[in-house]
């Protein structure tokens, strides 16, 4: 872990509810039906982990006419969310926690300073309530998780198990374009082939990124992967492209596969 | 990270990797330009087939079931841009920069080994820039148990779970049509000014929308026509404008354009009421689908998620967003 918890996150965590410590109270977001399936599941949820992270982020300028990595930038959004986690990440191991569920990450723009932004995590710490360790994380310690109450029940049933947040970040300069290109291009339809290689190339760097730390935390794949593109107070032209997911492992022992039921279709009147 | 980072440019790692970034640029247009894909894509893809990297996905946990239920694997996340100046027709350019799109996406999920492409989101990228804008497709190509890799991938828009309950009633979602039109109105009579008429309707202005969305939904019929089947179109976007002319003439331009899930229905009627010796039939015996009450377990609508109206009380304009 990156830091040591200070003296009353400590003290907050001591009053929690953990397996040892069965009448503690305990903090979460949770809504009914996430709370409700959470301890259908066989987890108990013990308290709200939060991290955060103000991150002055550098100034770096693409060249005018050139589609390039800004990777002073990308950088400085992956580690601010790196650390943002990594902090939420050592307050569920200081309370026990095998786990973090509906990890939500934000970010704040600062009105007073552009380049200081605020990189939030915060997410619910559940422990099994059956006192199971099979479910930590490769390296023993919590896993983390976007996926809501909901959804970690229905993965549990879909016979996979949350190991880690993975994400790769990509912050992109697209090119300029010259006039003469420009003055070609008017008054017809036509593709702008270096506006796309652009798209393909910034992309396709954050989801390697993203697919090698799931490697690294050894799973066999990523469920609820969502990209998003972003601009955070940059010049007209850069953009990042954010991939994030949740890396999932085979349930081993877990949850024998004969005891998980098909699913049964529906059809919503509502919608 | 900081400001003496300019100072680190004569690294030799740093030039090497600036070479090597490069290069796979480079790369990436010839590809785009010969209409292939990059190279790095498709090795990405490969790799994802093969098992080496991890599989990736949109697909939420409870889609994960039906890998059990149904046999439909996930391979990859793909996805597909066209980026399109449109210099002649804005309207028209939609129906060939989402076309174009189309066609990489099935290209990359081809590479991928892949029957299907489900999930496909339609997304533009928030960089305006000048008369031009990006057509992008996201989402995951599946494989599904016991069937060879497919030449033509299917397309679909929607969520791996609608995707089986479609298949389950024999159905299948095809693709993604489009329909396009824009037409000028020049109102040299001056018809549309209506300044000091009562309660009347505005002949020309009504007759040139009418014209306009049939239009568009005749473009959309006539691809329909090519793959066969039916559509659910599920964006219908229109605008008018008016525009002063010089001599005073008004200029009206609307546009209409159609966005459409196609599906291919069997031929042969599901839905028929009445069996041959005339019993009736219930709609449960038509369709394979069961019909049961049941609870969403979506957490929507609650006030413990302060998405819902239920609270407003904190809602700021902060700028604070998923990222």
């Amino acid at each position: 872990m990156t830091s040591a918890l200070p003296a009353h996150a400590v003290e907050r965590l001591k009053g929690l509810r953990t397996s040892a410590h069965s009448t503690g109270v305990f903090t979460s977001d949770f809504s009914v039906n996430e709370f409700l399936l959470v301890r259908k599941a066989g987890f108990e949820p013990i308290g709200l982990c939060v991290g955060s992270c103000v991150y002055h982020v550098g100034i770096q300028y693409g060249s005018w006419s050139q589609n390039q990595e800004l990777t002073v930038l990308s950088k400085a959004m992956y580690h601010a969310r790196e650390l943002a986690m990594a902090r939420m990440r050592a307050e569920a191991t200081a309370m026990g926690a095998d786990g973090i569920v509906g990890v939500k990450l934000t970010i704040k723009r600062m009105e007073w300073d552009e380049h200081i932004l605020e990189f939030i995590a915060i997410g619910t710490g559940v422990v099994h309530a059956a006192g199971h360790q099979g479910f930590r994380a490769h390296d023993d310690g919590p896993f983390t998780s976007d996926l809501s109450g909901q959804d970690f029940w229905s993965l549990l049933h879909a016979g996979y198990r949350p190991v880690e947040l993975v994400m790769g970040s990509c912050v992109y300069h697209v090119a300029h374009r010259g006039m003469f290109q420009t003055m070609k291009a008017a008054g017809s339809n036509v593709e702008l082939e270096n506006y796309t290689a652009a798209m393909y190339e910034a992309r396709e760097i954050a989801i390697e990124r993203m697919q090698a730390e799931a490697s690294a935390a050894k799973a066999e794949g990523v469920v609820g992967l969502e990209i998003h593109e972003g601009s955070h107070g940059w010049q007209t032209h850069v953009i990042e492209f954010f991939a994030v997911g949740t890396a999932v492992l085979p349930l081993g022992e877990e949850i024998a596969p004969e005891k998980i039921a098909d699913p049964i279709m529906v059809l919503s009147v509502n919608d | 990270m900081g400001l003496f980072d300019i100072f680190k440019k004569s690294d030799p790692e740093a030039k090497a990797q600036q070479a090597a970034a490069e290069a796979r640029y480079e790369q990436t247009v010839t590809a785009l330009s010969n209409g292939r894909l990059p190279a790095h894509l498709i090795d990405r893809l490969k790799n994802s087939r093969e098992g080496t990297v991890p599989w990736t996905a949109t697909m939420t946990p409870s889609e994960l079931l039906i890998m059990r239920s149904h046999g439909i694997k996930p391979v990859a996340a793909v996805s597909a841009t066209c980026w399109l100046h449109y210099g002649w027709s804005w309207t028209e350019g939609h129906m060939q920069g989402w076309d174009a799109a189309i066609e990489r996406l099935q290209a990359e999920a081809k590479a991928a080994g892949a029957n299907a492409v489900v999930d496909v989101k339609m997304r533009t990228v928030p960089l305006n820039i000048e008369a031009s804008m990006d057509f992008t497709l996201i989402g995951t190509a599946v494989k599904i148990d016991g069937l060879p890799p497919s030449e033509n991938p299917i397309v679909a828009t929607v969520p791996a779970l609608e995707f089986v309950k479609l298949l389950d009633a024999s159905i299948v979602p095809t693709g993604i049509a489009v329909g396009a039109h824009y037409e000028w109105l020049n109102d040299w009579r001056g018809r549309t000014n209506l300044a000091f008429a009562g309660n009347l309707e505005s002949k020309p202005l009504s007759t040139l929308w009418e014209t306009v969305r049939r239009s568009a939904h005749a473009q959309l019929r006539r691809r329909l026509e090519k793959s066969g089947g039916g559509a659910l179109a599920h964006v219908n976007f229109s605008q008018m404008f008016e525009v002063e002319d010089s001599n005073d003439t008004k200029k009206y331009l609307a546009r209409h354009i159609v966005v459409a899930t196609t599906v291919d229905v069997p031929a042969e009627p599901h839905l028929d009421f009445r069996s041959k010796t005339g019993a009736r039939l219930r709609l449960a015996d038509a369709m394979p689908l069961e019909f049961a009450m049941a609870v969403d377990l979506k957490g929507e609508g609650t006030p413990l998620k302060g998405r819902s109206r239920h609270h407003q009380s904190y809602s700021t304009y902060e700028d604070e967003g998923a990222i």
